[in-house]
């Protein structure tokens, strides 16, 4: 290992916890997660609960979220609405990843006809906006949660090729590179034991962009009705089903958006509090936007 | 007469002057354009442009212009409020012993807007077009079974049947059989209706004008113009804006104009109908036992109210057939969580059922009409897995082939029960095949007795209850909205509107 420290947990939150957005951050994720833990225990009502004598009603003891137009209970809905879509970005995000950093270390570092091949292809698919690339597989393996995974692990992974060879590229032709290959060491090896420990700051940050962009990509599909299946609460499901009651419910609208949009920010400002701590330049721009 | 003054204002006053003028001109002019079309009795709608732009105005096409077509068209036979057969064109009607012919006696004096007369011709070519392939009407499959018109004289044709069928003059009511001209050829567009066509372009304004001469009198209205607007909001934000004076409103809209003095909302008993489509030919839905079992689990009264709101619908035990038909089974059916399980029980399965069923987001409650359901029946034991199916392709890709949510409009017992259940039937959704139903049909169609034809019509949806494939739990009622102006429309479906009659208050 040249010049790299490992990614050790305890100092990144040191780092990120040192600044006053990285604070609120991580406070607005943590509670997230907890909520999406803790949810089946804590959900006061059966969110699956339709009740013909309870529709639309506004905030009450009884609702205190209110109720949407099958009369179920939105505050028991918003606290289990997360749960499915942040296990679907966990498993899509360790996907996308995987290969991505895989492809995008291996390209940079054996260069020439394969790293342009490889990189006509991922530009190829980059030209594809995401959502339609991800419709046309949930058209063709369709909507299911099992089938969400790989999908946007595919999709989302491609951005992380561009970033995993960029930032290989910075050192393959360092001396510590040339010398492991001197010694004979594999490509696998070279890129396990001397490119990622030097990369892994800025696949950990874009790692955790990533997250956040697939949770709304996922959102975003529940919101067209291709992602988490009903009678599982999903906060894209519920802002899809409450915009055309807006006007007469907009209790049933705000708390779905409420959590999605905290829950996005939150780890944006955390993100963001962390690659300023590792003096990672992070790519701002969301996929496809 | 022109008079020039010596000049004696300032520069600044004659700025303002010059000013006043300029934003006063085009106000004048707006100003005028209003007093006209106040003076002009105009009654603005919009068009949802649901064939993007190649709306026809051929009736029997695929993609008629329904809301245009009705206005501009007249039939032979319409609906009475009762849902029975009254004189339109026809004045009467009679069938042979057989019901293979019937007769039809003409109304006389009615002109099309071309000035021609409106004869027994125009009934034969208008009627055995529908055969036509080149056309690929819709319409083959309810009145393809016409042979032939014969003219008898210019008042009276005679229709000759391949089948015998005692419910030809409610087939004759359906909204898209509206009597053309001899020879008319597209672009069509020349009727007998109570309005006249001045200028057409679907995807932008669309204008009618009253035929004067209509044969039950001049409209009340000037003109009727139709305005292109997608998007169901959009025409509600129109409606709300004063930009239209009549639209359809769904649910959620409706309470956008409780109270307002300026709108009148109605409410109509209706036909449509969302269901769940069972695919009675794979198994273990090819079992009688199940396909009851999937439909008796139900709470009918919960989820009309679930979907519609209190009091906007009727309940319907599994019979398409809308509450204002004359053919209509009214039959008891409270959900039976009990029934459920024991014929489950008796067709193998105690320990409840999985199944999957298909909805897509393409109408607005689509979706939740499958959560509902997934929801009540899981009481029984029915464990449903919901898919929700990517709209693109939804008909032609799931429906007809999984257990799918569906949606139909009304249309008269004969036609649905033929087409949607006759074995065999191009658009049977759940491959429902019973030979005792199919032949209750051909006995119904050849009676000419009413209330016979009532009883085995009705035996025919008792058999759909309790061994078809298709849950229809309501159909649901249909709403409206006008501008308070509007005169004349009473709240009943829209094809009982008397348009002649509809007019604006000042």
């Amino acid at each position: 290992m040249r010049g790299a420290r490992p990614l050790a947990v305890p100092q990144v939150l040191h780092d990120v916890l040192a600044q006053r957005s990285g604070r609120i951050g991580f406070v607005i994720v943590c509670l997230h997660l907890s909520v999406a833990v803790a949810a089946p225990m804590i959900a006061p009502q059966d969110p699956a609960h339709q009740d013909a004598a309870a529709m639309l009603q506004s905030p009450s003891l009884a609702h205190w979220f209110g109720t949407d137009r099958l009369g179920r209970d939105v505050f028991s809905r918003t606290l289990l609405g997360g749960r499915e879509a942040m296990l679907i970005a966990t498993l899509a995000t360790v996907i996308a990843m995987a290969w991505g950093s895989a492809l995008g270390i291996l390209a940079a570092l054996i260069g020439g006809r394969t790293d342009a091949i490889v990189m006509r292809f991922v530009d190829a698919m980059m030209s594809i906006p995401w959502i339609l690339m991800v419709m046309l597989f949930v058209a063709a393996l369709g909507s299911s949660s099992v089938a969400l995974v790989p999908v946007l692990g595919f999709s989302y992974g491609l951005s992380v090729v561009y970033l995993a060879r960029a930032a290989t590229l910075d050192f393959v032709t360092r001396d510590f590179v040339v010398a492991a290959q001197i010694r004979g060491h594999s490509r696998w090896s070279i890129a396990a034991t001397e490119l990622l420990p030097n990369v892994q700051d800025s696949l950990a940050v874009q790692g955790a962009m990533q997250w956040s962009w697939i949770l709304l990509a996922v959102s975003s599909l529940s919101f067209l009705g291709m992602g988490v299946a009903p009678p599982t609460p999903d906060w894209g499901q519920m802002i899809a089903d409450a915009r055309g009651i807006m006007q007469r419910a907009p209790w049933a609208l705000i708390w779905p958006m409420l959590a999605l949009s905290s829950l996005v920010i939150g780890m944006n400002l955390a993100v963001d509090a962390w690659a300023r701590a590792t003096g990672v330049e992070r790519n701002r721009r969301v996929p496809g936007a | 007469m022109f008079s020039f003054e010596k000049q004696t204002r300032t520069p600044i006053a004659m700025i303002l002057s010059l000013s006043a003028k300029v934003l006063a001109t085009p106000l004048v002019i707006l100003m005028t354009l209003a007093s006209a079309a106040q003076a002009e009795s105009v009654l603005r709608r919009a068009n949802d442009l649901s064939f993007g732009g190649s709306e026809s105005l051929d009736p029997i096409s695929a993609n008629r212009f329904y809301e245009v077509n009705d206005l501009i068209y007249s039939r032979l036979i319409r609906q009475d409020v009762d849902g029975r057969p009254a004189p339109e064109l026809a004045q009467t009607w009679t069938a042979n012993a057989t019901a293979t012919e019937w007769t039809l006696t003409l109304l006389p004096g009615v002109t099309f807007h071309d000035g021609s007369a409106f004869d027994a011709a125009d009934v034969k070519f208008t009627l055995e077009r529908v055969k036509d392939p080149a056309l690929e009407s819709p319409v083959t499959d309810v009145l393809g079974f016409i042979e032939a018109v014969d003219v008898i004289d210019p008042l009276t044709a005679r229709i000759r049947l391949s089948t015998p069928h005692a419910g030809l003059p409610l087939l004759l009511m359906d909204y898209r059989v509206r009597m053309l001209p001899e020879g008319a050829a597209a672009p069509y567009g020349v009727g007998t209706g109570p309005f006249k066509l001045d200028s057409f372009d679907p995807e932008s304004t669309t204008i009618l004008s009253a035929n004067t001469a209509y044969w039950e009198g001049a409209p009340k209205l000037d003109k009727i113009e139709f305005t292109a607007i997608p998007d169901s909001e959009a025409r509600n934000q129109a409606m709300l804006g004063g930009q239209i004076d009549y639209n359809g409103l769904t649910r959620d809209q409706e309470p956008l104009y409780a109270g307002n003095p300026d709108f009148t909302v109605q409410s109509y008993p209706a036909g449509g109908w969302f269901g769940i489509a069972f695919q009675s030919n794979q198994p273990p839905l090819d079992d009688p036992r199940i396909r009851k079992a999937l439909r008796i689990a139900v709470d009918r009264a919960e989820m009309l109210a679930l979907m519609t709101g209190e009091g906007n619908g009727i309940v319907s035990c599994d019979t398409p057939v809308m509450a204002s038909d004359p053919f209509r089974a009214n039959l008891d059916c409270p959900q039976d969580i009990a029934g459920a399980k024991a014929l489950l029980a008796q067709a193998g399965y105690p320990d409840g059922i999985d199944i999957e069923v298909f909805t897509a987001d393409l109408e607005p409650g689509m979706v939740q009409y499958a959560e509902v359901y997934q929801q009540q029946v899981a009481k029984a034991g029915i464990r449903v897995k919901l898919t929700v199916a990517p709209s693109d392709g939804y008909w032609d890709d799931i429906w007809l082939q999984k257990n799918a949510v569906t949606s139909w409009s009304q249309r008269p017992a004969d036609q649905f029960l033929n087409e949607a259940y006759r074995s065999g039937g191009a658009w049977n959704e759940s491959h429902f095949a019973n030979a005792t139903f199919d032949a209750l049909l051909d006995q119904a169609r050849a009676t000419l007795d009413i209330d016979k034809a009532r009883a085995l019509y009705v035996q025919a949806q008792e058999i759909l209850f309790n061994e078809g494939g298709t849950l229809i739990a309501y159909q649901e009622n249909g709403r409206r909205v006008m501008t308070s102006r509007v005169t004349g429309i009473a709240p009943q479906d829209e094809d009982y509107i008397r348009w002649h009659l509809v007019g604006m208050a000042e």
